[in-house]
């Protein structure tokens, strides 16, 4: 009951949240310089195919009234269409979504195969030499912007190849070797930033478990070091990291825009993107409010988790 | 053992049995013949008739057909129409190919033509080719593969105008019938026809099977990923993902010379980049003629071809160079000296009392030239006292500032040469364009002769009337053209056999799609 309760109090605060993105978003295309217009007549838009496009589209409308209008038509699950290609956009966002699931879930596997390990070592290692290479790591993954490496090895790889391939995308039911090919340079682009961001989340979360007084017991009775960090340390440590990794994979799942357009990958990211470019209004609004949902869902998740990892959170609720 | 050894063999046996069987005629072993073009950019509409991006021309050219197309030396040749005849300087009648089909097996006949016309020049389409035609006062169709057109009055430029794309004939049975949205469909005769389209992603084109031209196009399909990056695809280019693609920008050549297989081709256009000047706006120094004057005579042409582009590329005037017209060259813009040009500038801006102006120049990185282009512009009108700011804004904002608010001094882009001299220059007179209506100022004289230029023949008197107009745009300085715009088709020799065009005039770098050979 009381889980019931907590759950449809969260489900309310995010309806409230999702309903103010959505009005942001809304309201911040409407204000963005240029029209779809602009864009999809270039310099030779006359007032006339101006007019002709409002109407199609029902940009003539009072900006109250579009907005309702798509409201009401979101609360259907209708996402609008594309003003390209006048195909729904809820079916390209489905059909997109799976790929940047995989290209967030290769950069958080990764984020967390080497993040993880190596934050803990580095946390264990307190001020010595493995905490001083955890730091520089760490300084280094987060100092060095996504487009920036994302450049770099597109360079690097346009050259030397070393089996790997620089943008294009093979889905992964039609060639899982191609696939993998074609992912693993965005992967790391994206991966080293949340390699940085869990390094340095749990390298501080360690440290500041180890100086805990049941830590202090555990090695004053002799517990083994493996033995004290797997069973006293890690599970303390855990909160803030899954804060920072559920926050990361939202980030993801909304879509990396720079990397899925540096890379090509056709992801939910690069068709935000590209629709912003082209003013494609229904397709910004939705994308947005999707990623925002994403976000506020994988939080709600986390929150959960956090119940299950400390009993006294879960007690409180 | 021994009966194991019999069971392998036996196996053996069937399995060379049933290949055999499985062998029908020698076309079944056939592997279907793919080119890949690496696409810089994703279409934005579907609507061949209103759409005015290269990145849809591009697309649209393997689709459909106009009625006519222009060669290497922009002389006209057949295409839909096969044939055809001016019988009055207002009067034309094309004969169309009797064999050429819709990709849904119809037949293209004279009323598709005359309704796709009758489409393009309804106000309601809102297609900005229209003016292009003249005025077309009638047409009909004596039988099902003629059509005669009559204008209202001669307009040289109206065969040139029918081989853009712009001018594309679509079905129109289909259309009327409600079966086919020009708007959200691509339903063509020409070499291939949309099998797939993922959006930003990637087009599947398979060949017409009812394209008229027997045995072609030579690839069973074409695949199109796009990859908006410029190193992405030069990357796809390398490791032989992709058979061919194209650039703007002048170093890839360089940066592609070390490669085995990879061939760069410099294409040349009739297109060239020009610069907007905003005469019209109070809050501009470029309101007084004087300054507008000025400016133009401190840019260096030369260096922003030699600087920008590395010399790939020369010199431009308002008629395009590659018309290989006299018109504009003996303009003191481009024939004095620059240094005593930059003396004459100075004078002006004393004349005008502001021998410092400060502007600002748009230069959206939308293409990766414009920023480099502004880079030499301001260098070069610094010595004449022009105070120049560069302002790299995105596109759509670029687009609004400049052709809907009017609210900019100096812009950069390009203008498509087309096919005939006369078709590009008609963007001066702004109450035909419209598109400028809000920075360029109108002239009757320039309109005056616009218009007449438009109604003579190919000749002597065109060339001097061309000359005049020449002369009035450069006393405008309202819009100017810079440097030719050159386009640098790269691709697989190796994967490929590929005709190009060394030259093009209606943006249709790929004309001879459907010649295309994979070779692997």
């Amino acid at each position: 009951m009381r889980l019931l309760r907590y759950l449809l109090q969260r489900v309310l605060l995010a309806s409230v949240t999702l309903l103010g993105v959505s009005l942001l978003v809304f309201l911040a295309l409407r204000f963005v310089p240029g029209g779809y217009a602009d864009v999809m007549l270039g310099p030779f838009v006359t007032p006339q195919a101006r007019a002709t496009i409002a109407t199609r589209f029902g940009l003539d409308q009072p900006m109250s009234v579009q907005y309702f209008h798509w409201l009401g038509a979101l609360l259907q699950g209708d996402f609008g269409v594309s003003m390209v290609t006048r195909k729904p956009v809820i079916d390209e966002l489905l059909r997109r979504a799976p790929v940047t699931a995989e290209l967030a879930g290769l950069s958080l596997l990764l984020a967390l195969g080497v993040g993880l390990p190596l934050g803990v070592a580095s946390g264990v290692g307190g001020a010595g030499r493995r905490g001083g290479v955890g730091r520089i790591v760490g300084a280094l993954g987060a100092s060095v912007p996504d487009f920036v490496l994302g450049s770099v090895l597109i360079f690097v790889f346009s050259v030397w190849s070393l089996w790997l391939r620089v943008g294009g995308f093979v889905p992964l039911a039609e060639d899982p070797v191609a696939n993998l090919r074609t992912m693993i340079l965005p992967a790391v682009t994206l991966g080293v930033f949340g390699i940085a961001l869990i390094l340095r989340t749990t390298r501080d979360a360690v440290l500041r478990v180890m100086t805990e007084g049941h830590i202090m017991t555990a090695v004053a009775r002799g517990d083994r070091p493996w033995t004290i960090v797997r069973r006293h340390v890690l599970r303390n440590a855990a909160i803030p990291v899954v804060t920072v990794a559920a926050t990361y994979f939202g980030y993801l799942l909304g879509g990396a825009v720079i990397v899925e357009v540096l890379f090509s990958i056709p992801g939910v990211g690069f068709y935000i993107y590209s629709a912003l470019e082209n003013r494609d209004y229904a397709i910004v609004q939705a994308g947005v409010l999707a990623a925002a949902a994403v976000f506020v869902a994988i939080n709600m998740l986390a929150d959960t988790a956090y119940a299950l990892l400390d009993p006294r959170i879960g007690a409180q609720r | 053992m021994r009966l194991l050894e019999m069971s392998r063999r036996s196996l053996l046996a069937l399995g060379l049995g049933a290949s055999l069987l499985a062998v029908p005629a020698g076309r079944a072993f056939a592997e279907e013949k793919v080119i890949t073009w690496g696409k810089p950019g994703e279409i934005t509409g579907f609507d061949v008739h209103v759409i005015g991006t290269v990145a849809s021309w591009e697309l649209f050219q393997l689709v459909y057909e106009t009625l006519l197309t222009a060669d290497e030396n922009f002389d006209l040749q057949p295409g839909l129409a096969e044939s055809w005849e001016q019988t009055s300087p207002t009067s034309y009648t094309f004969h169309l190919r009797k064999d050429a089909k819709w990709s849904n097996g119809r037949p293209v006949v004279a009323d598709d033509v005359i309704g796709s016309l009758r489409r393009i020049i309804n106000p309601e389409t809102a297609s900005y080719w229209a003016k292009q035609f003249g005025t077309i006062a009638r047409m009909e169709a004596p039988d099902n593969h003629t059509v005669v057109v009559e204008l209202e009055e001669p307009h040289t430029a109206f065969l040139p105008a029918l081989a853009h794309i712009s001018a594309a004939i679509i079905p129109i049975q289909e259309y009327e019938a409600g079966s086919f949205d020009p708007t959200s469909q691509l339903l063509g005769s020409g070499p291939f026809m949309v099998a797939e389209h993922k959006q930003d992603e990637s087009w599947t084109l398979v060949r017409n099977p009812y394209y008229w031209r027997k045995g072609y196009p030579l690839a069973d399909k074409l695949f199109a990923p796009i990859i908006p990056d410029e190193s992405a695809r030069i990357a796809a280019l390398r490791d032989g993902r992709v058979d061919y693609t194209s650039f703007t920008n002048p170093d890839v050549p360089l940066l592609l010379a070390r490669d085995r297989n990879v061939e760069v081709v410099p294409q040349q256009t009739t297109n060239y980049y020009r610069v907007d000047v905003n005469a019209l706006s109070e809050k501009s120094p470029f309101h007084d003629r004087r300054v507008r004057q000025a400016m133009n005579l401190s840019l260096d042409r030369e260096a922003i071809a030699q600087i920008a582009f590395g010399g790939t590329v020369s010199v431009d005037y308002p008629v395009p160079a590659a018309f290989q017209k006299q018109a504009c060259r003996e303009l003191p813009t481009y024939a004095l000296p620059r240094a005593e040009r930059l003396e004459r500038a100075r004078a002006l801006l004393k004349e005008a009392g502001n021998t410092a102006p400060k502007i600002g120049i748009i230069a959206t990185p939308a293409n990766p030239m414009n920023p480099r282009i502004a880079q030499v512009v301001q260098q070069s009108m610094q010595e004449a006292g022009f105070q120049v700011e560069i302002l790299q804004q995105p596109m759509a904002e670029y687009l609004q500032k400049v052709f809907t608010d009017g609210d900019f001094d100096m812009a950069l882009s390009w203008l498509a040469g087309y096919t005939d001299p006369t078709m590009v220059i008609s963007w001066w007179n702004p109450k035909f364009a419209v598109w400028n209506g809000v920075f360029q100022e109108d002239v009757p004289a320039l309109d005056q002769a616009l218009e007449e230029v438009k109604k003579m023949p190919v000749g002597a008197a065109r060339d001097e009337k061309l000359a005049e107009v020449c002369k009035l745009i450069d006393e405008g300085a309202n819009l100017l053209a810079l440097v030719s715009k050159v386009d640098y088709i790269a691709y697989r020799d190796d994967q490929v056999a590929m005709k190009l065009a060394t030259r093009t005039g209606s943006s249709n770098a790929f004309q001879y799609a459907a010649e295309y050979k994979p070779l692997d």
